[in-house]
């Protein structure tokens, strides 16, 4: 894939402040991305991260608070879960579960922010585009 | 208490699926597949899943009803049945019994049928009884019989997954028959090459392997290109033309003025496709087409027909267990109501009118007199009402949603001195009845349908109607009665065991023998297991002939005033008029917006979003419907479902006829586009 | 097994222990569906064959039954399941419901590519030990191996959905009223092939420690999508992470539904953040 299109939902005590200085900082990332703010990446449904995927999105980052460092009660542990389900079915499918990329504290700096968001750039790199799952009615949504 | 689960057979399309209807207290309450049916083996489609809701939808005729001015008015039943018999013999004593139109039902029994077409011909001495299939596969029944003397699907459902190669041509089959798709794609499983001809793209062209996007219209050209091919490479099975063909020699003459490159002109495909095309569906050791609405309705249905059968026959690839020419028939027993002779040129079982012994035969097995000349078509009835046709009887169909200039229909419905409609529901064409009778749908009789592989099966009653509703067999007899007939049958299995008296294929064709799986026809006798495939050895004619495809381009093209070329059709989750699946809550959540399909082109150009009103205009009338975006529809083409009353496509369309069989060309007609002020603009 | 099914089946309803036993009935013509018998003289008629999943059935007949209806079930190891899935998630009271569990042959197991085919109460027939569906071939070509040729093989298959919804009509678990699928804001209404991603993988993730293999999804698909296999991988995640297996019995909850940091878990080891979930098990 040339540009991966990636959604990045960022937890908005940790994520979204790495997120909110790149921004500031106007840090050169390399591929067209969107930030969703969300209050704790434990709200990040998993068929939002599936529509966002049948929608031309190429990969999805989810950004929360270190271990230990959820503001509500441990919600994001309760996460993790989910998503290695969910991993585990795109891996099935062919789709590849290295789109989901759930990522806890490692981004509340700028510069980790940018680390972070290059990284997944590159492992994505390397992957076909969805084409033969989008639109398969061919009417456009 | 605990429920009972009834298993019958589904009343949508014509593949005919089983299904088991949950009823608990008196009310039908869900639907389940029938794992145990020889079809649908425990699959069902949206639209059967459904078949349950709109069984007890409170818009449901509960009474007969008698037109006072603009409203209707109850009466009781010993009121109405005497009115319309004084009424209906009055006119004929008036007009003569050529005045009275009879539109029989595709989607009641076979019973009901053969029951309304004997009425209309015993009572009144006329041949006008026709149905819906005229609208559909009349080119089929025509075109077949004069082929290979039978016009009914030559092989079964099930035997596609043998086929090694499927032709599709002019069949949304994904959407308006997919249980059968589910055969297809077990085939491709198998290795089977599936090559689909659209002018649209579909599920099933998104799942082919090749795909030929030919211009609307041009299926002639096609097939003629692939047959000149397939003669010139000598890919023809000369062994099987020399045994069991007729005709083959004005065959090839004919051909000679149809080049491939001639044919790649005409269908705007590549000519290497076609030769392509034509060695894999001449090579293969069996091959099957599919064919359905894209090839019947046309102003050349028919001739569209004969290609295919010449096509098929010039390369043997009919008469074995997988090679064959499959029309898919729409309604669930249209098949059937064509089999019962509810046609204005045939007796049951495709026995002609104008042939003496014929006549003789049902005269005497019937008492009376019978016209010998052929009578008139649904179009036709309704084209004349007001004029030769003074008084109509229409159960259950609504050729205010189905025929096409649906304009001039509600026109000629209002001319008709009296009009009975026998119907579930308070249809669009009921509204212009003076008498209705409210009857019963698939889950309150039982009865036999036939299925498009020719499957007489059995309906099981699940639950009464409702109020004083009746049966359609109960007031077929009422009414035969009061005219006058003998029509003192009890239960329907008494009328199967009368038509089978009067037809060899359907012989030994009895309720008890189609409890389980159900019979197919030709069933001579008591002791034949019904016939999977046909044609095989022989023809039923005997030899096959070929008969000339003669290429007519549509009758309205698009032009300066009205550029874009409009095509009508079915879409998967509703069906026909939409008088049951618009009562389903299921299938109202899948989808309750008509719409038209725009290309992306065009949208643009027009400046339409998804979603936009836009209004759709020929020169029959204009309709107003939500814009879908979508490459499915090539640039300069609209497709429009005609499900939707509140925007019917088929004030649209153009009722120009197919000479030979009958049926209006609903897949082309010229049609303009424009933005609609959109809610809240001006 | 036959004899010993009924004889226990009449002596519920004798005994009256149960209102109604659902199975399947041989009726006259040789017809075989599904059937409730509430007079032990049907009992009869009572077959086993062939293999008609009956769990949805239960429940509807429960639910729309009155309170105190006691339903006996004929079931085999997958219906056992669901019937315990339903009566986890509160859609079945499970004072209202009996089993008669029978076992599969190893040839049925071997069609349905089943590891456990016999119910946890089983009342008739012998337990055979099953097939292990991931050693299947088939199975193999679709679930590991080269990522984009599966990608567009999935794709293949799911691109001939033509959305009756029997899959989800058909799962027993599916029970959710009003359902995600049909709402328009996760999936586009109206359209076929249905969309792909949205539609099936929705419904297969909401099912991810539900699902209790017992293959009704891809016997109501007329399309012949194999949508079993799409959940082999995490029931095998489940399993192995976590020791946990859907319908096994009433009282153990999915794991899914605590966090990393609570029981059960398989003791390993989280770091203090966690990049990329694949780069993390190294695979």
């Amino acid at each position: 894939m040339n540009q991966p299109r990636i959604l990045i939902f960022a937890c908005r005590w940790c994520g979204l402040i790495g997120a909110d200085a790149a921004g500031k900082k106007r840090i050169a990332l390399p591929t067209p991305f969107r930030v969703i703010p969300v209050e704790c990446a434990a709200l990040v449904e998993t068929d939002a991260i599936i529509r966002a995927l049948a929608d031309g999105v190429d990969g999805v980052a989810v950004l929360g608070c270190h271990i230990g460092g959820c503001r509500y009660n441990n919600a994001n542990h309760t996460a993790i879960k989910r998503m290695e389900l969910l991993k585990d079915l795109l891996d099935t499918t062919g789709i590849g579960g290295n789109r989901l990329m759930f990522s806890f504290g490692t981004a509340h700096e700028d510069y980790q922010f940018e680390e972070v968001i290059k990284n997944f750039f590159d492992e994505l790199g390397p992957l076909p585009s969805l084409g033969p799952w989008l639109s398969p009615s061919g009417v456009i949504r | 208490m605990g429920p009972n689960f009834i298993k019958t057979i589904c009343p949508y399309c014509g593949t005919g699926c089983g299904l088991l209807i949950e009823v608990r207290d008196g009310v039908a309450v869900a639907t389940r597949p029938d794992r145990e049916h020889p079809v649908s083996r425990g699959s069902l489609c949206i639209k059967g899943w459904s078949a349950h809701e709109f069984i007890h939808h409170p818009d449901r005729l509960t009474a007969p009803l008698l037109r006072k001015g603009d409203t209707f008015q109850k009466i009781p039943w010993d009121e109405a049945i005497p009115m319309a018999a004084s009424k209906l013999r009055e006119t004929a004593a008036q007009y003569g019994g050529d005045a009275i139109g009879g539109l029989s039902s595709a989607k009641c029994t076979n019973e009901e049928n053969y029951l309304f077409q004997k009425l209309i011909r015993t009572a009144f001495k006329t041949n006008n009884v026709d149905h819906c299939a005229r609208l559909c596969h009349a080119p089929t029944t025509v075109a077949m019989a004069q082929t290979l003397g039978s016009g009914a699907m030559t092989n079964s459902i099930s035997d596609l997954a043998g086929a090694e190669c499927i032709l599709a041509i002019g069949s949304n089959t994904a959407e308006s028959h997919p249980i059968i798709m589910g055969e297809i794609y077990t085939a491709v499983d198998r290795g089977a090459a599936l090559i689909v001809v659209d002018p649209r793209e579909t599920a099933v062209t998104r799942n082919a392997k090749i795909h030929l996007r030919i211009q609307p219209g041009t299926d002639i050209p096609l097939l003629c290109g692939m047959m000149r091919h397939i003669i010139d490479e000598g890919l023809h099975n000369e062994e099987f033309i020399g045994a069991r063909m007729e005709g083959f020699e004005e065959l090839r003459a004919f051909l000679q003025s149809w080049p491939v490159s001639r044919a790649a002109d005409e269908c705007g495909i590549d000519e290497g496709l076609i030769r392509d095309v034509a060695n894999r569906y001449a090579t293969a050791k069996e091959s099957a087409i599919i064919y359905c609405m894209g090839i019947t309705q046309h102003a050349c249905g028919t001739a569209n027909v004969l290609a295919i059968c010449d096509l098929a026959m010039l390369c043997g690839h009919v008469g074995t267990e997988h090679s064959g020419i499959y029309p898919l028939r729409g309604q669930n027993n249209v098949q059937g109501a064509c089999d019962m002779g509810a046609l204005p040129n045939v007796y049951p079982g495709y026995q002609d009118v104008s042939d003496p012994a014929m006549q003789d035969k049902f005269q005497k097995a019937w008492g009376g007199e019978l016209s010998d000349m052929p009578g008139l078509t649904v179009t036709e009835i309704i084209g004349r009402a007001g004029k030769d046709i003074r008084a109509a009887y229409i159960m259950a169909e609504n050729p205010a949603l189905s025929d096409p200039d649906v304009n001039h229909v509600l026109e000629s419905l209002k001319a008709l001195d009296f009009l009975i409609v026998q119907d579930i529901f308070l249809t669009e064409t009921a509204q212009f009845a003076h008498l209705i009778f409210p009857s019963s749908c698939f889950a309150e009789k039982s009865g036999t349908f036939t299925n498009t592989e020719r499957r007489f099966q059995l309906l099981r009653k699940a639950v009464d109607p409702p109020g004083s509703a009746k049966e359609d067999l109960e007031i077929l007899c009422l009414l035969g009665n009061a005219l006058g007939l003998d029509f003192s049958y009890t239960n329907p299995a008494e009328v199967m065991d009368e038509i089978a008296s009067l037809v060899p294929a359907y012989g030994g064709i009895r309720f008890d023998r189609l409890e389980r799986e159900g019979l197919q026809w030709p069933c001579p006798d008591l002791e034949h297991p019904g016939t999977p495939y046909l044609h095989k050895g022989r023809f039923t004619r005997g030899k096959g002939l070929f008969v000339i495809p003669e290429y007519t381009p549509p009758k309205e093209l698009p032009d300066e005033q009205y550029p874009y070329y409009l095509s009508t059709g079915r879409m998967f989750a509703h069906y026909h008029t939409g008088t049951m699946t618009r009562r389903s809550p299921f299938l109202n959540r899948e989808l309750d917006e008509a719409y038209a399909e725009i290309n992306p082109e065009d949208a643009a150009h027009l400046n339409v979003k998804e979603g936009d009103r836009i209004k759709v205009t020929t020169r029959r009338g204009d309709m107003i419907t939500t814009a879908r975006i979508t490459n499915r529809v090539s640039k300069n083409c609209i497709f429009a479902p005609f499900h939707f009353t509140e925007a019917r496509a088929n004030r649209l369309t153009n009722p120009v006829l197919d000479p030979r069989s009958k049926i209006p060309e609903f897949k082309v007609c010229a049609a303009d586009v424009r933005k609609e002020p959109q809610d809240g603009e001006r | 097994m036959l004899e010993t099914t009924k004889n226990m089946a009449r002596q519920i309803l004798d005994e009256k222990k149960a209102d109604g036993i659902l199975g399947l009935m041989k009726g006259q013509w040789d017809i075989i569906q599904p059937h409730v018998f509430e007079n032990p003289a049907e009992l009869d008629n009572l077959v086993l064959e062939p293999k008609w999943l009956l769990a949805k059935l239960a429940m509807r007949v429960l639910r729309s039954s009155s309170e105190n209806y006691t339903l006996a079930v004929i079931c085999r190891g997958c219906d056992e399941r669901a019937l315990i899935e339903l009566i986890k998630r509160n859609q079945i009271e499970e004072k209202t419901l009996l089993t008669i569990g029978i076992a599969c042959s190893q040839e049925q197991a071997a069609l349905c590519l089943c590891d456990r085919p016999y119910p946890a109460k089983l009342d008739a027939g012998e337990a055979v030990s099953g097939v292990d569906p991931l050693e299947d071939e088939r199975v193999r070509a679709l679930l590991i191996g080269n990522d984009t040729q599966r990608m567009e093989k999935w794709a293949d298959m799911l691109r001939r959905c033509i959305k009756c919804y029997g899959c989800r009509n058909s799962c027993p678990i599916c029970i959710c009223e009003p359902c995600k699928l049909e709402d328009e804001v996760w999936v586009q209404r109206g359209t076929v092939p249905a969309e792909m991603i949205p539609f099936h993988l929705i419904r297969a993730f909401h099912l991810s420690d539900t699902c209790v293999a017992c293959g009704a999804c891809q016997e109501a698909c007329p399309v012949n999508i194999p949508l079993l296999w799409l959940q082999f991988s995490m029931r095998k995640t489940l399993r192995e992470r976590y020791g946990y297996e859907a319908g096994l019995d009433t009282e153990t909850k999915s794991p899914v539904l605590s966090s990393a940091f609570e029981k059960p878990d398989s003791d390993r080891e989280y770091p203090a953040w966690i990049h990329s979930l694949r780069e993390r098990d190294g695979s």
